[in-house]
């Protein structure tokens, strides 16, 4: 079973720093707790990657033809002259595919954020709640009992205020 | 030692917010009371009435076909303006004095625009055919008609408030999680609900951080474009006054500034009944001062220059526009405009005003009644005075429509008083970043 050493910082910089000890000695990638978001962390834990902006994009692409076809095609489908003016009428019908772009780019991050940042969450995940006041938190996942004495040695050099064991499941 | 004193004050944050939502005193009970009762009365009850016996409850008549109704949303409409937009703007250019109000000026966009749709939906007589707006066919195939304003109307408007209350919600899901650990039974469970399984970590907050920021950007366009819709509907008709190239950016201005003044006069209120006194301070009144000093002379410009663009079209219906709008029937409201949106805000030049509270809640009050003024005067003004003399008829709202105008201020007030105490009402994991992050070794940073 895999369990999981947990260290309670109270600054920022000491967790970010012992996170990046615990991943130059080989364990998992480390995760941080804070209440605030913490700068720096892609240059100690790696470069991450959001998949957003591509939903940004194709929501905002899907919405443009969504709303141009709809205001041109249902033009078309009951066809009702005015002033001799041409049926599929460009400055009205843009601003019908301004306002769906949008519409469509909004639902779209939306849906990014949850499916990236896996939310909303079903089953219980490692939580302690001083996080969400003022206390900076590092769990790193261990295979074995040595693996999270070792981390919690680590955890302790770094400067950690409290050192929890905590198995996957139980929070 | 600093460091403890910091680890102190970010508990605070916490507790003060907690607190906000929790602990509910007597005051607050008769506020919503009085706001709840004066809604069933005065919105409610003549609402009814009016659908009982017909629109001609309302003093709109024929030419005057529009009436308060649609000044008071216009004027939603507008007061919804600044809370995103700023919130949007200030999050893009790093405005740290944004993190204390953004979340009830945001709040203030969600509500504004909730009681703008109601006022169309009294507006249009028989709201239960609503659904006629929808884009879908009729049993006879006909779809509705997209090269309309009011299609623009609901598209922009539905697209509006699905993003603003997306923003506001998106925000405040680390609040929730905080808020969350702290309450106990329906509480609890609302917020375990409302923040998703939120716990904080570098991930998490690094998606947040890049889908807040997008959000931002496509709601800044896209309000921007819901007010010159708005005003579309009335430019472009060919009415004289209403039929002006300027009408797109004299709405927005508009807007940007009522709402500029409802965010200053919410923040007094809250900064003085939710204990809210460390986080909201002078700085923010005097930063929204010259927001507000800066808006009220681009107003003052543009009415200046739809004053001179009637006068300079030569053409005897807009003289007659001009001369009726500056000295007829409803001139001393002009004037009365011109005194609460124009000359008043000068006093903004100096910071003294700007930072005195009870005199920028007193000027913010002003300009908003300016500028329902404006509002009003947009529809009576022109549509009493068309081509045909032989079709003059001034319009009087009737009571049915007045006691609607103050039910509708009422309904926001209830709105509002709600949110408050189900929302963190101001941005708890924001304030903490504008506190400083702690530092080791007891020295600290001030961002």
């Amino acid at each position: 079973m895999t369990r999981n050493a947990l260290g309670l910082f109270r600054d920022p910089d000491s967790a970010l720093a012992a996170a990046g000890r615990l991943k130059g000695a080989g364990f998992e990638r480390p995760e941080l707790m804070s209440p605030i978001p913490i700068h720096g962390v892609e240059e100690v834990l790696g470069p991450k990657k959001s998949v957003i902006k591509r939903f940004t994009l194709v929501g905002g692409l899907l919405g443009a033809i969504s709303g141009f076809t709809l205001a041109a095609w249902t033009a078309v489908l009951y066809v009702h002259p005015t002033g001799g003016r041409p049926i599929i009428t460009l400055p009205p019908f843009l601003i019908i595919t301004y306002e769906m772009t949008i519409l469509f780019g909004i639902l779209a991050t939306v849906l990014g954020f949850l499916i990236s940042a896996r939310f909303p969450a079903i089953r219980e995940r490692i939580y302690v709640p001083e996080t969400a006041v003022d206390r900076f938190a590092v769990v790193v996942a261990c295979s074995s009992d040595d693996l999270l004495q070792r981390a919690e040695s680590i955890l302790h050099e770094a400067g950690a205020e409290e050192v929890r064991r905590i198995a996957e499941g139980d929070s | 030692m600093q460091t403890e004193v910091r680890q102190a004050r970010f508990a605070d944050v916490n507790d003060d917010v907690v607190r906000s939502l929790v602990v509910t005193g007597r005051n607050y009970y008769i506020a919503l009371g009085i706001a709840g009762f004066v809604t069933l009365t005065c919105f409610f009850f003549p609402w009814f009435y009016q659908l009982y016996y017909g629109i001609g409850a309302a003093g709109m008549n024929s030419p005057t076909v529009w009436g308060t109704y649609l000044a008071s949303f216009i004027f939603w409409i507008g007061l919804s303006h600044s809370g995103t937009l700023l919130s949007c703007v200030l999050h893009l250019t790093n405005s740290e004095w944004r993190k204390a109000m953004y979340r009830s000026a945001e709040a203030m966009t969600f509500f504004s625009l909730f009681v703008a749709i109601t006022m169309v939906m009294v507006h249009i007589g028989r709201p239960w055919f609503i659904h006629w707006a929808a884009p879908y066919p009729n049993q006879m195939g006909l779809w509705p008609n997209f090269r309309s304003p009011l299609m623009f109307d609901v598209m922009a408007i539905m697209t509006y408030l699905t993003g603003s209350g997306i923003f506001i919600y998106m925000g405040a899901i680390p609040d929730f999680a905080a808020v969350r650990d702290r309450t106990t039974g329906w509480r609890h469970h609302l917020y375990v609900l409302l923040s998703l399984g939120w716990r904080g970590t570098d991930k998490e907050w690094h998606r947040l951080g890049w889908a807040y920021t997008f959000l931002a950007v496509l709601i800044i366009p896209l309000a921007v474009s819901v007010h010159s819709i708005v005003s579309w509907d009335f430019a472009l008709s060919i009415v004289p006054g209403l039929h002006q190239t300027i009408f797109a950016p004299y709405f927005v201005v508009g807007a940007i500034y009522s709402g500029t003044a409802g965010i200053v006069t919410v923040m007094f209120v809250l900064r003085k009944y939710m204990n809210f006194e460390h986080y909201i301070t002078k700085l923010h009144f005097d930063n929204l001062g010259k927001l507000l000093l800066l808006l009220s002379l681009l107003w003052t410009y543009i009415n200046m220059l739809e004053l001179f663009t009637g006068w300079f079209s030569g053409t005897s219906t807009e003289y007659e526009q001009l001369k009726y709008k500056l000295t007829g029937f409803y001139a001393p409201l002009y004037w009365e405009m011109i005194l609460f949106c124009a000359v008043a805000p000068l006093l903004l030049i100096s910071r003294k005003f700007r930072t005195s509270f009870v005199p920028m809640l007193i000027l913010s009050i002003a300009i908003n009644i300016g500028m329902y003024t404006e509002r009003f005067l947009i529809v009576a003004t022109t549509l009493s005075r068309q081509y045909l003399p032989g079709s003059w008829r001034v319009y009087v709202p009737s009571l049915v429509e007045i006691s609607i105008l103050v039910g509708s201020l009422a309904l926001f007030v209830t709105l509002f008083l709600l949110f408050v105490k189900i929302f963190p009402s101001i941005s708890i994991y924001e304030i903490k970043e504008t506190m400083g992050v702690p530092k080791k070794h007891g020295e600290h940073h001030d961002t």
